[in-house]
C-alpha cells in the first residue's frame, strides 16, 4: 500500500462523502423528523404502515412491480433466446433496436403511446374509421397501461441479462444433457434456465425496482396511488405542510430502502450461485442454432412485433415533431418545422444547457471514475471495496431520492442548490456508475504485466498510464464516457427538483411544454431530438466496438 | 514519488474542472436579472419574456435575464413563496387570483407597488376585487372560472354539453369528465370555493362526492385538463380558466367553453415579492406590464387584458395576433365588456380556510376514490332492485329506508364503508323482508 494510493483513496471518500453520503444522510435523518413537536422518532414511519392511503401505495407499488416483472420475463426470454442463439439475418439490428428503451428517457416512450394507442389516437381512430368499434378502447389509462409502458421499457434489461447468460453458457453442458436423451424442452428448464439464472436475476432485480423509481408515468397515465408519484407530490407540491413533507421523505426512503436492499439481496444470491462448471469457456458466438423453417419465422415475426412497439416511440414522436397539431387524425397532415424553429432559435438555452450539464457531469465522471477503476482494480488499498460497492448502489438509488436529498443538504448550510453548478453535480451522482462499471471492467482486461513491463524498463507511473494503459483503456473508457453522455442527457427524476429559471434542460423541457404546457408539437420535437442525438451517440459506441449491450451494462457485472 | 505524481495529477485534473465551472457561469451574469414565480402558463411566461427582454433593451440599452420557476398551480406556487419566507428567490409573483393574493398580503410575503397605469385596472368587477386598494397586488389578466368540453367528441358520444353545474352529474357524463386536485390547480381551489359560497358547505361536498364518482380519472394540474380535453382523451374538463378554450381553439383543437350558472371572475394578478433582491427591475417590469405594450404581450400569450384602454378589433388591426382570436371567444370588444352575473363571494373567507378546503378535498374525496365509487356504484345497483322489486309488488319499505340510509351516509357523511354495508343491507333486506 502506497502513500498516493492511500491519498487518492482518501480524495475520492471525499467526493463520495459529499456528493452521496452527507445528501443522503440527512434524507434519512430528516425523515425522522417529527412536524408537530419538532422532536426526532420514527412516528413517521410508523404513520406510513399505518395509514391506509400509504400503505395501499405501497402495496400498490409492490404489484405493480411485480406485474412489470412477471410481463418483461414472459415477454423477455424467448426473445433473449431467439437473439442469443437463434442464427439470424439483422441480429446487430434487432438488438441495437430492442435495446433502445433503455436509452430513451421513459417518459417520451408515454407520450408516444399516447398518441398512438389513446382514445382519440391513431388505433382507435383506425378502429373507428373501418367500423371495427363504435367507442374508443381504454388501451393505456390504467393499470395494464402502466404495465405496458414500463414493461416496454424495462424489457431490455431482462434480455440484455438472459441473452449474455445464453451466449455464456458453454455449449458442452447442454450437449450432454442432449446426449443423456433429454429433450429440447427438458434441457432448456433443467439447463439452459437454471445456468442463466445469475444472469436473469440482476437484471430481475434492477425491473422490479423500476415501479419504485418512476414517478412520472404513473402521474401521465392518471395513476398516482404508487409510492414514487405520491411522494413526488408530497414534497414537490406541498412546501411549507411540514408534516406532509416529512410523509414524502419518508416515502422516498422507503422506496429507497426497498431498492437498496432487493438490489442487496439478489446481489448476493447471484454471487452464491455463480456456476462455475468444470469448463473450457466458451466460444465468443455461445451455442448458436440453425432453427427450422417454421421456429425460425415464427422467431422473425417475434421480433419484429417486439421491434415494432419499441420503433413506435421514434416514429410517433417525429411525426408530431413535423406537425403543429396532430389530433383526430389517424396520421397528421399538417406538417411544419415551426417547432424545431422554436426549439432551435426561440429557445436555445434549454439544448446548451442539456450539453452544459451533461458535459461538466461527465468531467466530473472521468476525473473521478478512472481513478477509483484504477484504485478498485490495480492497488490493495484498505476500503475499497466498499467504495466500489457504495458507487454501485447509486444503482439502484431512486432519482427521486438523489433530487430531494440534495435539495435538503445543499439549500441552507452548503447553499450548492442556488447556483446551477448543482445540476452537473447531482447528474454527476446519479450517473457514476454507468461510467465506472466501464472503466473497472476495462481496467480488468488490461493485463497489469505489460504496465509492469513498462514500469520495469523505468518508464514512470503516469508515463505507463498515458502511454500504455490509457490507449489500451481507451475503447473501453470512451464507450463508457458516451454512455454515461446519454444516461445523463435524458437524467430527470434528480433534475426536477433541482432545476430553477434558466436552468431546464431538454428533459424537463418536455415534461413542462407537453404536461405543464399545451404545446404537444414542441415536446415532440424536443423529444425526436433527444432520440436523434441519442441514437448518434449510440452509432460512436457501436463504431467504438464496445457494444450497447455491455455499455449499458456494466461489463462487470455478467 | 511517482505515485505522489499520480495523485497530483487527478487532483489537478478535479479542480480544474472544478474551477472552471464558475468561469463559465460568470459569463451568464453579466446582464440585469429579474426572476419571478408563479402559476401561469407557459405561453404567457414565454411572450412576457420576449417583451419584456426587448422593452428592456429598447429603453435601458442593455439585456435582461427574465427567468422564473411555475412550481406548480396557485397554492404550490404561493405555498413556495411561504416557504422562502421573506427571503425570496424570484422577484416577481406573477399570476394567481385574488385569495392566493390576500394571503401573501397578509402573511407580509408582498410589497405594495402602484405600477403606472394602475388605474386603466378597474377597482371592482361584478362584486369581485381587481386589484387591491393598498397597491399590494394588481390584476394583469381577468378571466372567469369555465367548464371545457370537446364539441367533437361529445357529438361521437351523442352527449349535450352539460350547461350546470348539476348537468355534470347525469349519469350520462360518467367516465367522461375529469378535473384536477384543489391543491395542485388555483381554478380547481375557486371551483370548490364557488359550489361552497353557492349552495352552502352540506350541500358543496355532497356534490363534490357525486362529480368525483362522474370522472374518468383526476388530472395532474389545469393544463393537463385542458389537454386531456384537447386530444379528447377525456371529453369534459371542469374548473378551467376561461382563456384555456380560446388558446385551444386557436390551436385548431374543438374545444368549447362553458359557463356554469354559479361562477366568479379571477383576477389574475401580479406583486411584488417582500425582499426581492431585484426589487428596481421588478418596479420597471410592473410599469411595462401595465402599458399598453406589456398588455398585448399579455394577450399574445393567451390571456386577456385586463387594461380598460384595450380594443380586441383595434389591436386586431395593429397586428396583434390573438386580439382577432379573444374577440371571437368573448363576441366582445373588451373583458369588461362582458354581461356575465357573478356569485357573491367572500375573499376573506376563501383567504382563511385555504388550506383547510385543500386538504379536505384531498383526504376525503381524492384519496377514498376507490371506496367512493363502489359504495355509490352499490347504492345505485340496490337502488335499481329495488325499483324491480317494487314493479313485481313485493314489499320494499323495508330496504327503501335502508338505502335512503345508506344514501345518506353517502352523500352527506361521507362514510364511504358505512354507507355500502347500508346498502348491503338493504339488497339483504330485499330478499327476506
Amino acid at each position: 500500500m502506497s502513500r498516493g494510493s492511500i491519498s487518492l483513496a482518501a480524495i475520492l471518500w471525499l467526493v463520495i462523502a459529499f456528493l452521496v453520503l452527507y445528501p443522503l444522510s440527512i434524507l434519512l435523518t430528516e425523515s425522522f423528523k417529527i412536524a408537530e413537536t419538532g422532536g426526532w422518532g420514527i412516528g413517521n414511519f410508523l404513520e406510513f404502515f399505518q395509514d391506509a392511503y400509504y400503505l395501499k401505495t405501497f402495496g400498490n407499488t409492490l404489484f405493480l412491480s411485480t406485474l412489470v416483472l412477471l410481463t418483461t420475463t414472459v415477454f423477455g426470454v424467448p426473445l433473449a433466446y431467439i437473439l442469443a442463439r437463434y442464427r439470424h439475418w439483422g441480429k446487430t439490428m434487432f438488438t441495437a433496436l430492442i435495446l433502445l428503451p433503455i436509452v430513451l428517457p421513459a417518459f417520451a416512450g408515454v407520450f408516444a403511446f399516447i398518441i398512438f394507442f389513446g382514445k382519440y389516437g391513431t388505433v382507435n381512430l383506425l378502429l373507428m374509421e373501418i367500423g371495427l368499434v363504435e367507442k374508443p378502447i381504454n388501451f393505456i389509462y390504467g393499470l395494464h397501461g402502466l404495465v405496458f409502458i414500463q414493461s416496454l421499457h424495462m424489457l431490455p434489461f431482462i434480455v440484455l441479462g438472459l441473452s449474455a447468460g445464453f451466449t455464456n453458457i458453454d455449449p458442452s453442458f447442454e450437449e450432454a444433457a442432449e446426449v443423456e436423451g433429454a429433450s429440447s424442452f427438458r434441457r432448456f428448464f433443467t439447463v439452459t434456465l437454471p445456468l442463466c439464472t445469475p444472469s436473469y436475476m440482476a437484471g430481475a432485480v434492477l425491473v422490479f425496482l423500476w415501479p419504485f423509481t418512476d414517478w412520472l408515468t404513473p402521474m401521465i397515465l392518471g395513476q398516482v396511488d404508487f409510492l414514487p408519484s405520491v411522494a413526488y407530490i408530497n414534497i414537490a407540491y406541498h412546501f411549507t405542510d411540514m408534516h406532509r413533507k416529512y410523509m414524502g421523505i419518508v416515502s422516498v426512503t422507503v422506496a429507497a430502502i426497498v431498492c437498496i436492499t432487493l438490489f442487496l439481496l439478489a446481489r448476493r444470491w447471484v454471487e452464491k450461485r455463480k456456476y462455475t462448471g468444470l469448463s473450457k469457456g466458451t466460444t465468443s458466438e455461445g451455442r448458436v442454432i440453425e432453427p427450422g423453417a417454421w421456429v425460425k419465422s415464427g422467431a422473425y415475426a417475434y421480433m419484429v412485433f417486439i421491434a415494432i412497439l419499441v420503433l413506435l416511440i421514434p416514429v410517433v414522436l417525429g411525426l408530431a415533431a413535423f406537425s403543429r397539431t396532430w389530433v383526430f387524425e389517424a396520421f397528421p397532415t399538417n406538417w411544419t418545422l415551426e417547432n424545431f424553429r422554436l426549439i432551435l432559435l426561440e429557445s436555445p438555452g434549454l439544448i446548451k444547457n442539456s450539453f452544459l450539464f451533461s458535459g461538466i457531469a461527465l468531467i466530473f465522471g472521468i476525473a473521478f471514475g478512472l481513478p477509483v477503476a484504477y484504485l478498485i482494480v490495480r492497488t490493495r488499498v484498505w476500503g475499497k471495496d466498499a467504495l466500489d460497492f457504495v458507487i454501485t448502489l447509486m444503482l439502484a438509488f431512486p432519482g427521486i431520492a438523489i433530487g430531494v436529498s440534495y435539495l435538503l443538504a445543499f439549500w441552507k448550510d452548503i447553499p450548492l442548490a442556488r447556483y446551477w453548478i448543482i445540476m452537473p453535480l447531482a447528474l454527476f451522482a446519479r450517473r457514476l456508475p454507468y461510467f465506472l462499471r466501464m472503466a473497472h471492467s476495462s481496467y480488468l482486461q488490461l493485463d497489469p504485466s505489460l504496465e509492469e513491463a513498462s514500469e520495469v524498463s523505468g518508464a514512470g507511473k503516469i508515463r505507463t498510464f498515458f502511454s500504455i494503459s490509457l490507449p489500451l483503456l481507451l475503447k473501453g473508457v470512451l464507450v463508457g464516457v458516451v454512455m454515461f453522455f446519454i444516461m445523463a442527457f435524458q437524467e430527470i427524476s434528480t433534475a426536477v427538483f433541482l432545476y430553477k429559471g434558466g436552468w431546464e434542460t431538454l428533459p424537463i423541457g418536455i415534461y413542462l411544454n407537453w404536461h405543464r404546457g399545451m404545446e404537444f408539437g414542441i415536446a415532440a420535437a424536443m423529444a425526436f431530438l433527444m432520440i436523434v442525438i441519442t441514437f448518434i451517440l449510440l452509432l460512436i459506441i457501436s463504431r467504438i466496438g464496445g457494444g450497447v449491450l455491455k455499455a449499458a451494462w456494466g461489463a462487470g457485472e455478467k | 514519488m511517482r505515485k505522489k505524481n499520480l495523485t497530483a495529477t487527478i487532483v489537478t485534473v478535479l479542480s480544474v474542472a472544478l474551477l472552471l465551472t464558475p468561469i463559465i457561469g460568470a459569463k451568464v451574469q453579466a446582464a440585469d436579472k429579474l426572476g419571478w414565480v408563479g402559476p401561469v402558463y407557459k405561453e404567457l411566461s414565454a411572450s412576457l419574456t420576449k417583451g419584456f427582454k426587448a422593452y428592456y433593451k429598447k429603453t435601458y440599452g442593455k439585456d435582461v435575464d427574465f427567468t422564473g420557476v411555475r412550481p406548480g398551480g396557485w397554492p404550490v406556487a404561493v405555498d413556495k413563496v411561504r416557504l422562502w419566507a421573506g427571503k425570496p428567490d424570484a422577484d416577481i409573483f406573477l399570476g394567481a387570483g385574488a385569495p392566493a393574493h390576500e394571503l401573501l398580503k397578509d402573511k407580509g410575503l408582498i410589497v405594495p407597488y402602484k405600477p403606472k397605469n394602475w388605474d386603466k385596472v378597474p377597482a371592482e368587477w361584478g362584486g369581485m376585487k381587481v386589484k387591491d386598494g393598498d397597491y399590494y397586488w394588481t390584476c394583469f389578466a381577468p378571466w372567469i372560472v369555465t367548464n371545457l368540453y370537446n364539441q367533437k367528441v361529445l357529438k361521437k358520444l351523442r352527449l349535450p354539453p352539460p350547461k350546470t353545474w348539476n348537468d355534470l352529474l347525469n349519469p350520462i357524463y360518467r367516465g367522461n369528465i375529469v378535473h384536477t386536485l384543489p391543491y395542485a390547480s388555483g381554478t380547481m381551489h375557486e371551483a370548490i370555493e364557488i359550489l361552497i359560497q353557492a349552495f352552502g358547505e352540506k350541500q358543496a361536498w355532497r356534490y363534490l362526492r357525486l362529480l368525483a364518482a362522474q370522472l374518468a380519472r383526476f388530472s395532474t394540474g389545469s393544463t393537463d385538463t385542458t389537454n386531456l380535453v384537447k386530444r379528447g382523451e377525456v371529453p369534459i374538463g371542469v374548473a378551467q380558466p376561461q382563456m384555456n378554450a380560446m388558446a385551444a381553439r386557436k390551436d385548431g383543437y374543438p374545444v368549447m367553453d362553458l359557463l356554469p350558472e354559479k361562477t366568479i371572475l379571477v383576477p389574475e394578478a401580479v406583486a411584488l415579492l417582500k425582499g426581492a433582491p431585484n426589487e428596481a427591475i421588478g418596479k420597471i417590469f410592473l410599469d411595462w406590464l401595465f402599458s399598453a405594450d406589456g398588455q398585448k404581450y399579455v394577450l399574445e400569450g393567451r390571456y386577456f387584458a385586463a387594461s380598460t384602454d384595450v380594443k380586441f378589433s383595434a389591436w386586431a388591426k395593429q397586428g396583434v395576433g390573438m386580439a382577432k382570436h379573444a374577440k371571437k371567444a368573448l363576441g366582445v370588444d373588451s373583458f369588461w365588456d362582458l354581461k356575465v352575473g357573478f356569485i357573491k363571494y367572500d375573499v376573506d373567507v376563501a383567504k382563511k380556510r385555504w388550506d383547510e378546503v385543500n386538504k379536505k378535498y384531498e383526504h376525503e374525496i381524492y384519496r377514498k376514490w376507490g371506496k367512493l365509487k363502489s359504495s355509490l356504484f352499490l347504492i345505485e345497483e340496490v337502488e335499481e332492485e329495488i325499483k324491480e322489486a317494487k314493479a313485481a309488488n313485493a314489499d320494499v319499505s323495508k330496504a327503501d329506508a335502508k338505502i335512503k340510509e345508506a344514501r345518506k351516509l353517502f352523500e352527506y357523511d361521507g362514510k364511504f364503508a358505512a354507507a355500502r354495508l347500508a346498502a348491503a343491507k338493504a339488497r339483504a333486506l330485499l330478499v327476506t323482508p
